[in-house]
């Protein structure tokens, strides 16, 4: 389970992907263009491209979304980057401009590339925390603004609402040792 | 008190804090004293902020299909946004910028 397989996809699947793709972009155009039938003539191609792009560009491995974990993740997301714009602007209007940045190394339970991909993008928006790279070896590179103690252990808690948005388990965590 | 009215002044109110945060955000960028530390203030002051303006015109809107289109800009500009703070942090680590950081103690 933790270990990534580098199974390319299936022609077949990538087919089944693309159509499915074409009908999700082609669904986002006719809302966003509110259903002007003239639009169509720009949409279609454009939502072809798109699904076309994003099957070539799939990472190796897919993962599906769980539905109650989406519901979670969802109102977590909604709290935490309420909390994360709150304490930036806190720190950006404060006169002493509290901040204490550092980058912190956190070891990734998290396998696959998609699932890798919005825990880095959610960290960004969350409370203190911005991806700045992936290492080899598993590990992310996140950039601080306020280097604390709990900082690792904040993260894990990140990391176990994006393995329950994709229905996955994470190993226990290995806490203390490092720093 | 009409429906409208209440609308009308709610709405009013989100605009002015989702106007706060850009405001912040802003302060942040010119503010903060490296690119990594900008960033975090750019990205996430600015997706909270269009997040108030995006309930403030959701609530001045005529039909449901526009809300449903705001909360999608909203959404596309969350994904983006995150995405281009990640490749913007990815390529100053990269060449080898450091983090500002206070002196140790």
């Amino acid at each position: 389970m933790s270990q990534q397989t580098a199974t390319t996809i299936s022609r077949r699947e990538r087919i089944r992907l693309f159509v499915l793709r074409t009908l999700a972009l082609g669904a986002i155009w006719v809302l966003i263009t509110e259903a002007d039938p003239g639009s169509l003539a720009v949409g279609v191609p454009l939502a072809m491209i798109g699904a076309a792009l994003s099957v070539a560009l799939q990472p190796r491995s897919l993962s599906a979304v769980h539905l109650p974990g989406a519901v979670r993740f969802a109102g977590f997301f909604l709290v935490q980057s309420f909390l994360g714009g709150l304490d930036v602007a806190r720190r950006a209007l404060s006169p002493a401009m509290p901040l204490d940045p550092a980058c912190v190394r956190y070891p990734l339970r998290l396998a696959g590339d998609g699932p890798r991909v919005v825990l880095a993008n959610t960290i960004s928006l969350l409370p203190g925390t911005l991806s700045a790279r992936f290492l080899g070896g598993d590990t992310l590179e996140v950039h601080v603004l306020d280097n604390h103690e709990s900082v690792l252990a904040d993260l894990a808690q990140v990391e176990e609402r994006v393995a329950g948005l994709f229905g996955a388990n994470l190993p226990p965590l290995q806490m203390g040792g490092d720093s | 008190m009409t429906w409208e009215t209440i609308a009308g002044w709610g709405s009013t109110a989100l605009f002015a804090v989702g106007a706060f945060f850009f405001f912040a955000g802003s302060v942040g960028l010119v503010r903060f004293p490296d690119v990594y530390t900008r960033l975090h203030a750019l990205t996430k002051a600015d997706n909270l902020g269009l997040g108030f303006v995006v309930t403030g015109l959701a609530l001045r809107a005529e039909s449901w299909i526009v809300v449903l289109k705001l909360y999608l800009i909203w959404l596309i500009v969350i994904v983006t946004g995150a995405t281009a703070c990640y490749l913007v942090a990815n390529a100053a680590r990269g060449s080898g910028l450091e983090p500002w950081t206070r002196e140790r103690r």
